[in-house]
């Protein structure tokens, strides 16, 4: 017993090392500094909550909120996408159903960035891909919804959409074909079926995809600023712009940990209603 | 039992790609009875079921309920019901909402739901504050309670079973064996019961047919297909038998004559194989060795040689007392106890 325990801790000791250096101890120097006086860089000893004041009171909800908004919505959009694409990829199994995974699978080898550039050269007005194509083979001629709302959440959705579909994905496959065979037997229509029987049963792998989307598109920036040009102000660009051109230090620590608590908020209520066990020990 | 068939197949055939799984099956089924599908597993069996059922399209002929064709109408909308070998339970509803299943697709308020659904457990013999436990909790038995209860709730016309009791350890079988057939005769319904095991078909059913290669090669009831096979392979799917080839009014392994046997096989028991003393008669008679005996009870079982031909004969333990390993003693039995198959 003792001596499993200690071979356990052994094992365990290096990602404990690197989450303690890498995740614990950062957490704990921004929780600190978001006490102390605003625009100052000691550690002092007089802590305050100025900090937090001024986070809740000048203005900051509004990043927040549309960086909320951006991934709810974001979150929304890709279960819209996904699930429809999982059924349909654990419907046809086979070799076809491999290569459309794989096509989806692939564009996360490409770094992030290059793949937003990627998007804001196509969605370019003018001699954009899509703009100049169109003007050149139809004589047609469109704007471009860059620098826009819409053109971030398109990017927040496309980088997003893979996160949610795999893990549901997941989910379809622990879905047993004969349950499903079952609720037909018994009468239900193709609505009842999706009601009674996919969907409560494919709801854990939703949810964890849910909540990758939910907690990656909160703290996305790149999206927004090449998509997004300066229209948009989200949560992390004003995190960024209060430790780099202010170097307020103090209140971009207030508005992280305020981040860090609604993310937390959000995920953990979910994560306590997830059978993980049922997922993992498949 | 009503007039006519309830469900009637006229040439039903299903293929997947170049592989015929149900190959052109012709059977009526009669109102109220059991009728068991035996056959081994590849035989297509489990595809007529669910064709039966709705799950799956024949590739061609057609599905009758009494007059009319069902071969287009989908699983939703027949009224039968298929308890899956699995029994697919669904595994994140609770007991009630399981049995209560079908009512609730059609709509039923929930008092009344629940109040069929308690009936129905009282039916299967499943006890009332089940109603609000996980299936998950639920032993393999009572599962099986659940699956036949959410089955018979839903008030089908025709139960299908695909081999819904083949998971199972050999004493909650024959309990639930048992009680299948009670419940059968205690509905009244139509049972259309699938199975790998001629032994579980033989308890059960009212009627038969044994299924090869996608094809039915015989139906009929159990004593029937028991005292003619119309096979050597539906003579050896009924269990241990001894086959021998005739040619000529001469059993080939035994070098014995069959007078007047017309050429084919000859199917014998092992318990009409008997050892004869002085004087005993048989219609056939041949000499054998005894080479082993197994203890089965009240019987013992004997495997005899004759060259290189097994032989297994099963007498009852006076007949059997006389008898030692590696003798050489003379066998035999009558034509009448034995079975001709052309094939």
């Amino acid at each position: 017993m003792a001596q499993s325990r200690t071979r356990l801790l052994a094992v365990l000791l290096p990602l404990s090392l690197l989450l303690l250096a890498g995740f614990v101890v950062p957490i704990v120097i921004v929780a600190f500094y978001s006490f102390i006086p605003p625009r100052s860089f000691e550690f002092s000893s007089d802590l305050t909550l100025q900090n937090y004041a001024s986070a809740i009171g000048d203005g900051y909800w509004r990043p927040l909120l549309w960086s909320a908004i951006g991934a709810l919505l974001t979150t929304i959009i890709c279960l819209l996408l996904a699930w429809p694409t999982a059924k349909a990829l654990d419907r046809f199994a086979g070799r076809w159903a491999q290569i459309a995974t794989l096509l989806i699978a692939l564009p996360i080898f490409i770094s992030e960035s290059v793949r937003l550039i990627g998007l804001s050269l196509f969605l370019m007005p003018g001699g954009g891909i899509l703009a100049g194509s169109l003007d050149a083979l139809f004589g047609v001629s469109i704007g471009t919804i860059l620098n826009t709302h819409l053109a971030a959440l398109l990017g927040l959705v496309y980088v997003h959409f893979p996160f949610v579909l795999f893990p549901l994905l997941l989910g379809f496959s622990l879905v047993p074909r004969e349950q499903i065979e079952a609720g037909r037997d018994l009468g239900a229509g193709r609505w009842q079926l999706f009601r009674e029987i996919e969907l409560p049963l494919t709801a854990p792998g939703a949810a964890v995809g849910a909540l990758f989307c939910f907690v990656l598109s909160l703290g996305a920036n790149a999206e927004m600023t090449i998509l997004g040009g300066q229209v948009v102000t989200v949560i992390t660009r004003a995190i960024e712009q209060r430790f780099s051109y202010a170097q307020d230090w103090p209140l971009g620590a207030a508005l992280t940990m305020l981040v860090i608590a609604v993310t937390a908020i959000v995920v953990f209520p979910v994560l306590k209603r997830i059978d993980m066990e049922r997922l993992l020990k498949r | 039992m009503g007039a006519g068939p309830i469900l009637s197949m006229q040439a039903l055939s299903k293929r997947f790609g170049d592989v015929v799984a149900v190959d052109s099956v012709t059977l009526d089924i009669e109102d109220g009875e059991f009728f068991t599908i035996v056959g081994p597993s590849g035989s297509g069996k489990s595809t007529l079921v669910r064709i039966l059922a709705g799950l799956e399209q024949p590739t061609a002929g057609q599905v009758m309920l009494r007059d009319g064709d069902i071969t287009n109408v989908p699983a939703n909308q027949r009224p039968t019901c298929m308890v899956f070998q699995s029994l697919a339970l669904f595994t994140h509803k609770s007991v009630g909402e399981n049995i209560e299943f079908a009512a609730k697709m059609k709509g039923v308020a929930k008092a009344e739901r629940k109040q069929q659904a308690l009936e129905t457990m009282d039916v299967v013999r499943l006890p009332q504050d089940y109603y609000d436990r996980s299936v998950t909790q639920c032993s393999g038995g009572e599962r099986q309670r659940v699956a036949l209860a959410r089955a018979l709730a839903s008030d089908p016309e025709i139960l299908f079973f695909d081999e819904p009791l083949s998971a199972m350890d050999y004493r909650l079988r024959k309990i639930l064996e048992v009680e299948m057939k009670d419940l059968h005769r205690r509905t009244g319904k139509t049972f259309i019961y699938i199975t790998h095991s001629l032994e579980e078909a033989m308890v059960m059913s009212d009627r038969i047919a044994i299924m090869r290669a996608g094809r039915i090669v015989q139906a009929g009831t159990p004593n029937d297909i028991y005292r003619q096979p119309s096979s050597r392979f539906v003579a050896e799917f009924m269990g241990e038998v001894n086959t021998f080839s005739v040619e000529g009014g001469r059993i080939r392994e035994l070098g014995a004559t069959a007078a007047g046997v017309d050429d084919g096989y000859l199917v014998v028991r092992p318990e009409y194989l008997r050892h004869l003393g002085d004087g005993d008669e048989a219609d056939v008679r041949f000499s054998a060795a005894v080479d082993n005996d197994y203890m089965l009870g009240s019987r013992t079982q004997f495997h005899l040689s004759v060259d290189d031909q097994v032989l297994i004969a099963e007498l009852p333990a006076a007949a059997a007392a006389g008898l030692t390993i590696g003798e050489r003693r003379e066998w035999g039995f009558d034509l009448a106890d034995t079975a001709h198959v052309p094939e």
